[in-house]
Order: C-alpha cells, then sequence, then structure tokens
C-alpha cells in the first residue's frame, strides 16, 4: 500500500478520535493491564488541582457577594439548598462502601454540582466571575470524564439520570436576593467539602487496587490503516 | 442502799458527756465558708454575738490583735491570699468558741482559653481549656459541643481534668462545630466559645521513633526512619505526608525536605564528621495543619578510621631524595602562601625550595634541546 501525506494526517486525527473515546470502549484486548491504578491515581490527583482552584474562585465569588457572605466566621443554620448533593455521610457507612456506591456518589454528585455552577456562570455579574467560573467548570467537566474513565475500567456502568430529576437552574418565584446568594454560598461549600471528600475515596480506591509490576501492551483493533 | 448511787453517778456522767458533746459539735463549730475577692474589705460577725459583746479573734489558732476589731466583729483590709484561713472567735472569759469561719480568698475568673484539635481524625476530636490567671479558689467548667443545632456529647477524659472528647458521627460535613465553655467560681463566671469546620482542626501528633544511622562507607550519608503516630487511626485510607528537617549542631540553619509517603530518607549532603540534628513533623496529605515537630535524633555521619602517623612520615622521604641533595625536609604540606610574609624562620626553606624549582626547570630545558 502506497501511502501519501494526506493520509497519514487522516490516520493520526482517527487515531485520536478513537483515543478519546477510549474510556467509553467496552471491550479491549489488554495484556498485563496496569488496572484502574493510574487512572484512579488521576483522578485523585484533579482533585487536588480542582480544590486549589477553588480556594481563589470562593474567595473572589464570596467577596462579590459581600458581608456577611465573605466573613470567615459565618456560619449559618443549613435552611434552603435542599437539591445539592451533600458529601456528609455516617462514618461507618462511608467506612463500608463498596467501590461501585462510592464511584457512583462521587459521579452523581459532580454531576449536579457542574450544573448548578454553569447555572451560577450564568447569573454571575461580571465579566471576570464568569471567565473563572468557566475555567472552572471545565476542569469539573475533567474530573467527571475521569470518574467515568475508573468506572469503565472497573466495569461499573454509569448512572443514567433519570427524566425529570435533571437539576435545572431556575430561581423560585419567592427567592429573594439575599436567599440566592445564601444558596450560592450552600453551592461552594458543598463543592468544597466534596473535593476533599474525594480525595479520601480516591486514596481508599488506591489501597485497594493492586497495579502489577508487568510493563502494558495494549492491543487495538485496527480496521482499514 | 447501795444500788441508788451508783444509777446517780451514771445519770451525772452521762450528763455531762452530753454536755461536753453538745459543746464540741455544736453548729456554731463547723465553719462557715466564705469566698471573697483579692483586694476587697470583710468584716466577720462573731456569730450571732452583740455588738459590744467582748470576745478575741484567732487565726489558725494564733491571736489577732485587739485594733482589728470593731466590737465584736473582725475588720479586714485589702485582702491578700495569705488572709485566707480559719477565723474563729472566742468568748474572751470563758474561751467558749462562739463562731468559726473558713475564708478563702480568690478571685473571679477571667475569659477561659479554649481550643480543639483532632489528632484522631476521622475518629473524633478533643478540646482543652485553662485559665489565663488563677483564681486560688475551685472553680467549675461546662463544656457544650453544638453541630449545626445538634448538641454532641463531650466525654471527661479520665486522666486530665481540663480536657473532654468527642466522637465524630459524621465526616465531611459542610456544617460548622461550635463549642462553648462557662467557667464558674463564687465569685463570678465567664465563657468563651470557638467555631471551626470538621478540617481545619486536623493535627496528627508528632511521628514516633525517629532514629537517625550513619551509612557504612558514606561520609556524607545519614539514614533517618521513623514511624507514623499511633494515635493516627487509619493510616491507609488517610495517608499522612511527612516534613523532615536537619541540621549540624554547629549551624543555626536547617535543612528541609517534603516527603509525600514512606518513613525512610537517606540524607546525602550531609557534613562529614559533623554531628547532626534531626527531626520529623507530620500533616494529613490534604486537610488540617502540620504536627509539632518530633523527638529529635542524634547522629553522626560514617568518618574513615585514621592512619598511623609514622607511615606518613616516611613516604615523602624515599621520593624526595632522588631529586637534589638541597631537598626541603619533609612536610605535610607541600606550599603554604601564608608562611611567605611570617618572617625569618620560614624564609629559608622557601629560598631552597626556589633553587629547587630553577634547578628542575633548567634541567628539563637541558633534557629538552637534547631530545630535539
Amino acid at each position: 500500500m502506497d501511502l501519501r501525506a494526506g493520509d497519514s494526517w487522516g490516520m493520526l486525527a482517527c487515531l485520536c478520535a478513537v483515543l478519546w473515546h477510549l474510556p467509553a470502549v467496552p471491550a479491549l484486548n489488554r495484556t498485563g493491564d496496569p488496572g484502574p491504578g493510574p487512572s484512579i491515581q488521576k483522578t485523585y490527583d484533579l482533585t487536588r488541582y480542582l480544590e486549589h482552584q477553588l480556594r481563589s474562585l470562593a474567595g473572589t465569588y464570596l467577596n462579590y457577594l459581600g458581608p456577611p457572605f465573605n466573613e470567615p466566621d459565618f456560619n449559618p443554620p443549613r435552611l434552603g439548598a435542599e437539591t445539592l448533593p451533600r458529601a456528609t455521610v455516617n462514618l461507618e457507612v462511608w467506612r463500608s462502601l463498596n467501590d461501585r456506591l462510592r464511584l457512583t456518589q462521587n459521579y452523581e454528585a459532580y454531576s449536579h454540582l457542574l450544573c448548578y455552577l454553569r447555572g451560577l456562570n450564568r447569573q454571575a455579574a461580571t465579566a471576570e466571575l464568569r471567565r473563572s467560573l468557566a475555567h472552572f467548570c471545565t476542569s469539573l467537566q475533567g474530573l467527571l470524564g475521569s470518574i467515568a474513565g475508573v468506572m469503565a475500567a472497573l466495569g461499573y456502568p454509569l448512572p443514567q439520570p433519570l427524566p425529570g430529576t435533571e437539576p435545572t437552574w431556575t430561581p423560585g418565584p419567592a427567592h429573594s436576593d439575599f436567599l440566592q446568594k445564601m444558596d450560592d454560598f450552600w453551592l461552594l461549600k458543598e463543592l468544597q467539602t466534596w473535593l476533599w471528600r474525594s480525595a479520601k475515596d480516591f486514596n481508599r480506591l488506591k489501597k485497594k487496587m493492586q497495579p502489577p509490576a508487568a510493563a502494558v501492551t495494549l492491543h487495538l483493533e485496527a480496521h482499514g490503516f | 442502799m447501795a444500788a441508788p448511787v451508783p444509777w446517780a453517778c451514771c445519770a451525772v456522767l452521762a450528763a455531762a458527756a452530753a454536755v461536753v458533746y453538745a459543746q464540741r459539735h455544736s453548729p456554731q463549730e463547723t465553719p462557715h465558708v466564705q469566698y471573697k475577692r483579692l483586694g476587697s474589705d470583710v468584716t466577720l460577725p462573731c456569730g450571732t454575738a452583740n455588738w459590744d459583746a467582748a470576745v478575741t479573734w484567732r487565726v489558725n489558732g494564733t491571736d489577732l490583735a485587739p485594733d482589728l476589731l470593731n466590737g465584736s466583729q473582725l475588720v479586714l483590709r485589702g485582702l491578700e491570699l495569705g488572709h485566707s484561713g480559719v477565723y474563729a472567735c472566742f468568748h474572751r472569759d470563758s474561751w467558749h468558741l462562739r463562731h468559726q469561719v473558713l475564708l478563702n480568698v480568690g478571685l473571679p475568673p477571667r475569659e477561659p482559653v479554649l481550643s480543639c484539635r483532632s489528632n484522631t481524625y476521622p475518629k473524633g476530636f478533643y478540646c482543652s481549656w485553662h485559665l489565663p490567671t488563677p483564681t486560688y479558689i475551685p472553680n467549675t467548667f461546662n463544656v457544650t459541643v453544638l453541630h449545626g443545632s445538634k448538641i454532641m456529647v463531650c466525654e471527661k477524659d479520665p486522666a486530665l481534668k481540663n480536657r473532654c472528647h468527642i466522637r465524630y458521627m459524621h465526616l465531611f460535613s459542610t456544617v460548622k462545630y461550635k463549642v462553648s465553655i462557662s467557667v464558674s467560681n463564687a465569685l463570678g463566671h465567664n465563657a468563651t466559645a470557638i467555631t471551626f469546620d470538621e478540617f481545619t482542626i486536623v493535627k496528627p501528633d508528632p511521628p514516633e521513633n525517629v532514629v537517625a544511622r550513619p551509612v557504612p562507607s558514606n561520609p556524607r550519608r545519614l539514614e533517618v526512619t521513623w514511624q507514623t503516630p499511633s494515635t493516627w487511626p487509619d493510616p491507609e485510607s488517610f495517608p499522612l505526608k511527612f516534613f523532615l528537617r536537619y541540621r549540624p549542631l554547629i549551624l543555626d540553619q536547617w535543612q528541609h525536605v517534603e516527603l509525600s509517603d514512606g518513613t525512610a530518607h537517606t540524607i546525602t549532603d550531609a557534613y562529614a564528621g559533623k554531628e547532626y540534628i534531626i527531626q520529623v513533623a507530620a500533616k494529613d496529605n490534604e486537610i488540617g495543619t502540620w504536627s509539632d515537630w518530633s523527638v529529635a535524633a542524634h547522629a553522626t555521619p560514617w568518618t574513615e578510621e585514621p592512619r598511623h602517623l609514622t607511615t606518613e612520615a616516611q613516604a615523602p622521604e624515599t621520593t624526595t631524595s632522588t631529586t637534589s641533595s638541597l631537598a626541603p625536609p619533609p612536610t605535610t604540606k607541600i606550599c603554604d602562601p601564608g608562611e611567605l610574609g611570617s618572617g625569618g624562620g620560614p624564609s629559608a626553606p622557601f629560598f631552597i625550595s626556589v633553587l629547587v624549582t630553577l634547578a628542575l626547570a633548567a634541567a628539563a630545558a637541558a633534557a629538552g634541546s637534547l631530545l630535539i
């Protein structure tokens, strides 16, 4: 077969597309599988990166909301924001979560949080805030993809959202400006707490997976190359 | 007629005993306790005695001067700590004890200092408190822990009076904890409270069993090992990272190394032969603050055994004897510029070495011309 320059670029593009969708491909012949270890590590690293990013984002956003939201001692009761996914869990329950449930809870939480964040972005008043929020949303999307990759590697199905339960960002009719700000406050707080929890979740998963020392050989079903 | 006499005797004796008993255990004999503020004035009445009753006051068995009396009342001004004691007033003539007061001089409590810490995350945390200045009288403390609106139990520490422990029921909570303490004594009361997030109070205990050892045949290395603190309940799911610092005893500047895992490290830039001091600290990988520094370990890197002096002196003689009869006496230093300016003594060897150099140079030039 006589290859021309144009063909090789086409090949490269196709290869990139295949590799991009790799986590979603169910059947893949791998010998000396490293296991999900490296992708769990990558997910862990992403939670740390996001937590760091969130710290500056939250600081800026809370200053934008103004006092009392940006005061360090602010300790309001948890009213409203009922639909936010809560990171808090009973200690024994958390310890005894099986891997699938642990991963599913993380995936579902971030899906919801991402949706709320996107709504927050739409409402944000300044361009700088919108830029920061958009950047964070992209990173959070990356985290979701990473969690999805781990679940696929372990053979767990991705949770499918039930129709009608998708969180939609519509301010309630009786929602005052103050209550709206309270919701924003709790969203950022919950996001931060989830990122701390995820670091611990993925630590636990990392310890349970045993990465083999053997080298990886990846066999791709190459059609027509 | 003998029978009624012993009966009468017994009756009289019994009555006498009862009177003596009553006198010894009368109500005014149990001291009345009073607390008074340092620096204040106090007037102690002699029980129910009239103002003009003739009484004598004693403190802890020592007589008090009559000029302190205002009638039958004892007046003490500007109370000091030394005034604490048992004050008793006696009927002047009969020495019958009329009244006793146990006086305690002290202060009302100032705002207590309260702090909480979790060195056993995720099991729980503890809070400890103290008063910044002493009150000199007994105090009672009351601690309440609120998690949002839920009241949590703070169990008293079995050994330490000023500490109590709380067990985490839920992890990863967005709601803050509020710990309040109130302290009160007979002269007043005070209170304070602190609020914090679950993650901010995490601070492990320092690493244990820090051991530093020299590495054989490596004069610049020290091998350091340690263990995770035994109070940290779950290092598998909640791994710790470590911070190591070391310096030779003779210097003040520390070197630092941060280690994300493992409980061993080899220092490779130690100064040869110098004793080192090494310490390690620990922190949860993601949350909280660094622990205090561990107990220090000391070690000196491996040094080579020194060689015997006589063998060193012989070696240069055998090599210099063949070059010239004017060879300088064997020295351990080849060239020391510092010696040049120091006067007459060293000038002789220097002159000789210059001659030797010139002679060698001349010999080399001659040899070179022969070869051409």
